[in-house]
């Protein structure tokens, strides 16, 4: 059996995966059909941004995401066809205002308070890799509960679709039937939004029913293969994502894609008027033959990564516990980053094989802050009773974000969050190698003396980090440093007494600051006679240039060691290497003496 | 007594009245068409006749054994629907919707179909697609679908539009049949002047100012008439 098959049916978080998704793309194939034909095929779109400020609010007021916006969307829902019914807002009109008005209200309420976290994200862009039982248990009572309403009402459905007034007039209550129609797409859509996120379930509604409709020439045939192209085009979109490690949300959208480019194709042979009969059926079937031969000889074929731990491994999610575990580890324990250098950390959405190796691994390390809020629902999706999770801000002590002077701050409401960034001091980072080593020790007993004395080693690298930087605490004594930037260096700032200015608070995902706050920074450069304008590395730096224009300061980069660039990851930078770094810059801001 | 029994009734929407004082009485087997400029209220009076809307004022009553759900209803034509995925079979037996119990069609209902397909000559069309036949053929698609709804009433709204001369001559021949050999009345809404006084029994003549409602004799001698035609002459 093909490897990516074993693994769908064998690894439950596939299998989860593997249910819900069929259900729903049944769902919303079966709805997309109507909405197409009515043309309401952006009701999917609008409802999906009613969706995200909905999931935004419920974030904000910590009520779990699901419940909260499945009642919102229906509201939403019966809103839109009420106004388009009316007349006096058209249906296109109708659902732009909703859909912006939505998004407005959700990134206003994100803003205001929690900041974009992942769970949001999740929505945004889908996680059908890290569904829970609970997810998966309610995506599927609701899709089997559309699917039967759907069924029952399949006859009328048809007459309202296809000719309203005529409906109306013999005594069908089509204002009753377009609310069902409006509700489950309602339901449809939150429940999608989980698996696709809300960017690209209304493409899972409305693709498989235009694809059908190239070909088909009867409502129950467009019905029926509506919903064969949804699931052969999920399965087939699942075994892409699993072979070449894409999101499944995107994979399945993109064989949609090519599903409907097929039937275009079969259509325009069909229609051709230069073929005989004979001669349009069997270039249909190969057509029909080739293109299934793709959809899935191509996710087939090829070495799927399974992976196979050979020895002790460790999984860190981010560049910091990742270059301590693996000066601990050496060659006796394997080391695995799960952020692709380079990678953003907000919106991170573990592979099929990534699940796999933190499934199968002995240890693995998270920050716990805001920008890995994915790693709860994905230990909760997976059974860890045999790995020890080492939580880095668990084994150290957790600051505040904190608004520095001038800095644009992020209004958190009454809810303050723990900066993430614990590893930027060096002290911290002792802690965590400890933390690591322990777990590493305990799981690989044979290897324990190894791992021993490389901790000692490194330990010992680390205090001298320390040392230096306690020289340059003194030297830089009363000194301010500007970051024109995010600011992930809380804990570097606070161990050794180090004053910074900066623009946004450490996990901010601004980078364009207001006029004000480059004004004040600009204006503390010049006071205090300060050299260098601190940039943080993969960030755009933009901020820092507009200081360094006015001021004439140089423009220099501090790493925060989250996430390095793919670059520095090459070239083989080490938490030590990139900190000696930050050391020397820090020495150059230094104010000039006059 | 009358199928259709229309008294001093007003009709308006949102507080605007577009037309007042009707009076008019449509009895079995009758040919109505409805005539009068754009705006006079005649789709108002459609919609009324189909139970959608209420009156202003006035009395606007059904008799014969008439239900109001009982009206076959031939709309006009949505742009959705030219390009619309369903086999003729499927289109024809949604007009069966009313009297459908349970979950599927009955039997008798699907055979109620066939005929009526049958009646209209368009069996042979039965699994063609609709989005694919002549505008000719469509119509005569919708009649079907009209005809499972009624076994009294026919109510037409503006079918020829868009239609050829060909075809619509056709179309007036086959509305002529349903009225006369299948003994359904008919009720339709028309800008074709000079066909409704060939084929119909009476005219309703809306206009802003009130409403002529006779026989065609009747109104071939009626000022409304002079005035109306002699219009389009000058136009």
């Amino acid at each position: 059996m093909p490897e990516a098959i074993n693994l769908i049916l064998t690894q439950p978080f596939l299998q989860r995966a593997l249910v819900a998704g069929v259900l729903i793309s049944l769902c919303a194939a079966l709805l997309g059909v109507s909405l197409v034909l009515k043309r309401f095929s952006m009701i999917g779109d609008g409802l999906s941004h009613v969706g995200f400020g909905a999931l935004a609010i419920a974030c904000a007021a910590n009520i779990a995401p699901l419940y909260f916006s499945l009642p919102i969307v229906v509201i939403a829902a019966f809103l839109l066809l009420r106004m388009s019914e009316n007349g006096k807002i058209k249906g296109d009109a109708a659902i732009a205002l909703i859909s912006t008005g939505a998004l407005a209200v959700g990134v206003m309420v994100t803003s205001l308070t929690t900041g974009m976290n992942v769970d949001i994200y999740n929505y945004m862009f889908g996680s059908i890799l890290t569904m829970s039982n609970a997810d998966v248990a309610l995506s599927v009572v609701l899709s089997i509960a559309v699917l039967v309403l759907y069924l029952v009402f399949y006859n009328e459905i048809f007459a309202v679709t296809f000719d309203e007034s005529f409906s109306k007039a013999t005594g069908t209550k089509v204002g009753a039937y377009n609310m069902l129609i409006a509700a489950l797409t309602a339901v449809t859509i939150v429940i999608g939004m989980r698996m696709m996120g809300a960017l690209l379930i209304s493409s899972l509604i409305i693709f498989p029913a235009i694809t059908s409709m190239r070909v088909c020439k009867s409502y129950k045939s467009v019905i029926v293969s509506s919903a064969a192209v949804s699931v052969v085009c999920f399965f087939s979109g699942l075994l892409v994502s699993i072979r070449f490690e894409a999101p499944t949300g995107a994979s399945v959208v993109c064989v949609n894609i090519f599903a409907l480019a097929v039937f275009s194709l079969l259509r325009a042979v069909f229609n051709s008027s230069r073929l005989k009969v004979g001669g349009k059926k069997v270039l249909a079937v190969l057509i029909a033959v080739v293109s299934a031969a793709v959809l899935f000889a191509v996710p087939l074929t090829g070495t799927v990564n399974v992976y196979k731990k050979e020895k002790v491994s460790v999984v860190a999610a981010t560049f910091a516990p990742y270059d301590f575990a693996r000066q601990i580890a050496g060659d006796d324990a394997e080391v695995t980053m799960l952020l692709a250098p380079g990678e953003e950390s907000h919106t991170f959405e573990p592979t099929a094989s990534d699940i796999m190796k933190i499934e199968q691994c002995d240890v693995f390390v998270y920050g716990g802050g805001e920008s890995d809020e994915w790693v709860k629902s994905m230990l909760s999706s997976i059974d860890t009773e045999k790995i020890s999770v080492v939580r880095m801000m668990d084994v150290t002590e957790n600051l505040k974000e904190e608004t520095l002077e001038g800095m644009e701050a992020e209004e958190n409401g009454e809810e303050e969050e723990y900066d993430e960034h614990v590893w930027t001091s060096s002290k911290n980072a002792e802690k965590i190698v400890k933390a690591i080593s322990e777990a590493l020790c305990a799981h690989d007993e044979e290897n324990r003396k190894a791992y021993e004395e490389r901790t000692e080693e490194y330990l010992s690298k680390l205090s001298k980090l320390d040392e230096e930087f306690e020289a340059f605490s003194k030297k830089a004594d009363g000194c301010h440093f500007v970051v024109g930037d995010r600011f992930p260096f809380k804990y570097l700032a606070d161990e050794y007494s180090l004053k910074f200015f900066a623009a946004f608070p450490g996990c901010s995902a601004q980078s364009d600051a207001n006029p004000s706050t480059i004004a004040f920074l600009s204006q503390k450069v010049k006071e205090e006679k300060i050299p260098v304008v601190f940039k943080v590395d993969l960030s755009t730096g933009s901020v820092a240039k507009s200081i360094s224009e006015s001021t004439g300061a140089k423009v220099m980069t501090l790493y925060s060691c989250h996430v390095i660039s793919a670059d520095d990851f090459k070239n083989g930078e080490t938490y030590l290497s990139l900190m000696e770094h930050n050391l020397s810059a820090l020495e150059s801001a230094l104010p000039r003496k006059s | 007594m009358a199928l259709i029994d229309c008294k001093n009734v007003s009709l308006g929407y949102d507080s605007h009245i577009v037309a007042k004082n009707l009076n008019f009485e449509v009895n079995r087997g009758d040919y109505l068409c409805i005539v009068g400029e754009n705006g006079s209220g005649k789709s108002t009076l459609v919609k009324s006749l189909l139970g959608l809307i209420e009156t202003e004022s006035g009395h606007l009553h059904m008799g014969d054994g008439l239900k109001k759900r009982e009206i076959g209803y031939l709309p006009q034509q949505s742009a959705a629907q030219k390009d619309f995925p369903a086999s003729v079979f499927e289109v024809v037996l949604s007009g069966c919707l009313a009297s459908k119990k349970g979950i599927f069609f009955s039997k008798e209902l699907k055979n109620l179909a066939q005929e009526n397909m049958e009646k209209l000559d368009i069996l042979s069309l039965k699994d063609k697609c609709y989005r694919e036949l002549s505008g000719g053929q469509q119509q005569r698609v919708l009649l079907a679908r009209a005809l499972c709804a009624t076994k009294k009433l026919l109510l037409l709204d503006e079918p020829v539009t868009g239609l050829d001369p060909v075809v619509t001559a056709d179309f007036y021949r086959i509305i002529e049949k349903i009225n006369r050999e299948f003994k359904i009345t008919i009720i339709m809404v028309s800008h074709d002047l000079y066909s409704s006084l060939n084929y119909a029994t009476h005219i309703l003549h809306m206009k802003k100012d009130g409403a002529f409602f006779g026989t065609v004799k009747e109104y071939l001698e009626s000022d409304v008439y002079k005035a109306f035609s002699g219009g389009e002459k000058n136009a």
